[in-house]
């Protein structure tokens, strides 16, 4: 203020900052440090050593049984014993690896499945990229497109006969989306314009408003049409889904379970929260029903009891019953996790957002939701990773998942008994997936650390 | 009470911006404001000014329905307001807020908090919000920011941002609660001269600060207020200078 910029007396005198010095660095070296460290008094050092000794007996033994001792071609589990008894029989998972991975789907038709997945990571993959623009639309693509793609790819049949119109014509539009997103980006890293732009010159003629909408619809039309016309020459062997199993069908459940869970949980979180009292009640009795049950009579209740209160002549296919379950019961767990994000907004953005003229949905959509989920990644990851491992209880709903694959190699009689090697061989599967999950949730959250 | 001899307006404005009758709020039992009636014409700056607890957040607050009121009515340009879908477009229509804490969006950049209101609300493209932004962005000194989130700048930065937020949506009432009491003191007059020169482009404002230079140099009127009611309203020289009220000149000699 005024008063107080007095003038300066001129015989002050001048303050010049002291030089920053970096910090001290330690000389030691590594074994320097370990003296240090772990060597520092007589008990240390005891304790050291039997720290390690006891590191060194239990990777020496695992690695005996795992690697030394084991084998790894031999025809059944009696060769196996023969030539080294106190070793793994790696032998029996190599040739029950591909029922691991694509449970009983037919070996000629598994490239399918390979295309398949392989299609659904590629088209996740331009949200990796900052550079690339409307990645929202990219996602809730993959999200409402993908699954005809895949569907179509894992369940086989020729159009308008095995395949319904409706799931045709949807893959079609789904496969000349993605044509158009990888087209896009090509066309753009060379600096020229998007394909969607193809037909703005020609749509401008016509109508004057959302000229730009218009010529993308009718670029991907276009697109679907030629899809159409070449998928209606192509006719894929017809693959039951009581043949999908496997890894193939852990993934299937958890990543449909995964995408789920979260529309699912903030439509029952914000349903918690409201002020009216019906969707209060009904979102609350939802997730507290289905939060104190175990998953496993959820699974049950579904294909049990699903069915009993359907008309007799809608037949739902097993999967379908256990997805709709799995996917609640997801849901209703994100909804907690979604609630403890939404608590931790101040008021204040509340006010912000309103007095600003932003209504329910605005304020919730641009503000709030953004804030949360942020600030519940590691709780949201974490709740995925649990859903990742939980999926393999469908086995024991009679799903050929991988779980039951493993344990069906015990059944061969080839390999009968033989239960240790096919569960460590699962347990290292999924411990790569769920630590690249929670590895993943570590960058996103460091990547998102940068507006605080 | 006192409050009949403030409603003489010290400009000759024909227009009453805001119209406040027997406003009357209670927290439960507790009355927090009892009666209140006040006057504010186009283009006047007021300037609350009061103890902590006396209520004058709570007033500012129940003008733009942040907050509930039991009783009374507040009008707007001569509309009376309501609880109703009308009157929420009005509130949004003329009137902006700044708040003691900014609560700026986090998430999004300093551009994307300004543009935020235009381009979703008022379906503006994104260029011209981005132009209009950055016009207001310039006008409080910190266009250079704009790619910068909030948690980077520092409080007085994020509340001229603030500003430039609630400038965007083009309001004809500007409401400031505290708009200084949340800043490091060496921020505070990067702040109120930016109200300054808001208030010298005629904008009507409401604030309620407890810089009493800043009501001195700019108000055009100065409300007291203790324990819910308004004591005293008048030009700041009449105010702060020779108060009638013993709570007055006891509140004057505790801040200045």
């Amino acid at each position: 203020m005024d008063d107080l910029n007095v003038k300066n007396p001129p015989a002050l005198k001048q303050f010049i900052p002291t030089p920053p010095r970096p910090p001290r660095q330690s000389k030691s070296g590594i074994f320097g440090t370990i003296r240090q460290r772990c060597f520092n008094s007589i008990g240390n050092s005891v304790l050291t050593l039997c720290v390690v000794a006891v590191l060194f007996y239990l990777v020496k033994h695992v690695l005996d049984w795992a690697v030394f001792n084991a084998v790894f071609i031999a025809d059944n589990r009696r060769q196996c014993m023969d030539i080294s008894p106190d070793g793994a029989c790696w032998a029996g998972v190599i040739s029950w690896f591909n029922g691991l991975i694509y449970g009983r789907f037919p070996v000629d038709e598994q490239w399918r499945v390979n295309v398949g997945v392989l299609l659904g990571l590629v088209w996740l993959l331009p949200l990796m990229s900052k550079r690339i623009p409307l990645r929202n639309v990219i996602l809730l693509s993959w999200i409402g497109l993908y699954p005809f793609v895949g569907a179509y790819l894992f369940l086989g049949g020729r159009f308008g006969a095995e395949l319904g119109w409706i799931h045709g014509v949807m893959t079609c539009l789904a496969l000349a989306f993605l044509t158009i997103i990888y087209v896009n980006w090509i066309l753009s890293a060379l600096g020229k314009k998007g394909l969607n732009e193809l037909f703005v010159p020609l749509v401008s003629r016509f109508v004057e408003r959302r000229i730009h909408l218009l010529s993308f619809v009718a670029v991907w039309l276009l697109i679907a049409l030629v899809m159409a016309l070449v998928l209606n020459q192509v006719s894929l062997e017809p693959v039951a889904i009581e043949r999908w199993g496997g890894l193939f069908l852990t993934f299937i459940i958890a990543s449909f379970a995964i995408t789920m869970a979260i529309p699912i949980g903030v439509v029952l979180a914000l349903g918690r929260r409201s002020k009216l009292p019906v969707i209060h009640w009904l979102s609350m009795t939802v997730i507290e029903l289905v939060r104190s049950v175990p998953l496993i009579t959820v699974l049950f209740m579904a294909v049990t009891l699903l069915p009993i209160f359907l008309p007799a002549d809608v037949e739902f296919n097993k999967l379908a019953q256990v997805l709709v379950a799995v996917c609640i019961f997801a849901g209703a767990y994100m909804a907690e996790n979604i609630r403890g994000g939404l608590q931790a907004i101040p008021k204040g953005q509340y006010e912000a957002a309103a007095t600003l003229g932003l209504g329910y949905l605005h304020t919730m959509a641009l503000i709030i939701l953004p804030q949360a989920l942020r600030m519940m990644i590691p709780n949201i990851m974490t709740s995925f990773i649990s859903l990742l491992k939980d999926t393999t209880l469908v086995s024991i709903i009679g799903l050929f998942d991988i779980m039951l694959m493993a344990r069906n190699i015990a059944n061969d009689k080839d390999w009968v008994g033989m239960h240790t090697e096919p569960l460590v061989m699962i347990s290292v599967l999924f411990f790569l997936f769920c630590y690249s999950m929670s590895q993943y949730s570590l960058t996103l959250e460091k990547r998102l650390k940068v507006d605080r | 009470m006192m409050t009949s001899s403030g409603h003489l307006a010290t400009k000759n404005t024909t227009n009453t911006a805001i119209k406040i009758d027997k406003l009357n709020k209670w927290y439960g039992d507790h009355h927090v404001l009892k009666d209140v009636s006040l006057d504010i014409s186009e283009g006047e700056i007021m300037v609350v000014c009061g103890p902590s607890g006396s209520g004058k957040s709570t007033l500012i607050r129940s003008l733009n329905h942040l907050e509930d009121y039991q009783e009374g009515v507040v009008s707007v340009f001569g509309q009376p307001l309501s609880r109703d879908r009308q009157s929420h477009k009005i509130i949004h229509q003329t009137m902006g807020m700044v708040f003691q804490n900014f609560n700026l969006f986090p998430h999004l950049t300093v551009l994307q908090n300004c543009t935020l209101g235009l381009t979703w609300l008022r379906k503006m493209s994104e260029r011209d919000a981005d132009k209009m932004a950055m016009r207001l962005l310039d006008r409080v000194g910190i266009a250079q920011l704009a790619t910068r989130y909030p948690g980077q700048l520092s409080g007085g930065q994020q509340q001229r941002v603030a500003i430039s937020r609630s400038l965007a949506m083009e309001p004809k009432i500007m409401l400031f609660d505290e708009p200084t009491s949340a800043l490091d003191p060496e921020m505070v007059k990067e702040v109120l001269d930016v109200m300054i020169d808001l208030a010298k482009t005629g904008m009507t404002m409401v604030c309620v600060t407890h810089e009493m230079q800043f009501a001195k140099q700019v108000a055009d009127r100065v409300v007291f207020m203790a324990d819910g009611e308004i004591i005293e309203v008048g030009p700041p020289e009449q105010v702060l200078v020779n108060p009638q009220w013993d709570r007055t000149k006891e509140f004057l000699q505790h801040v200045l």
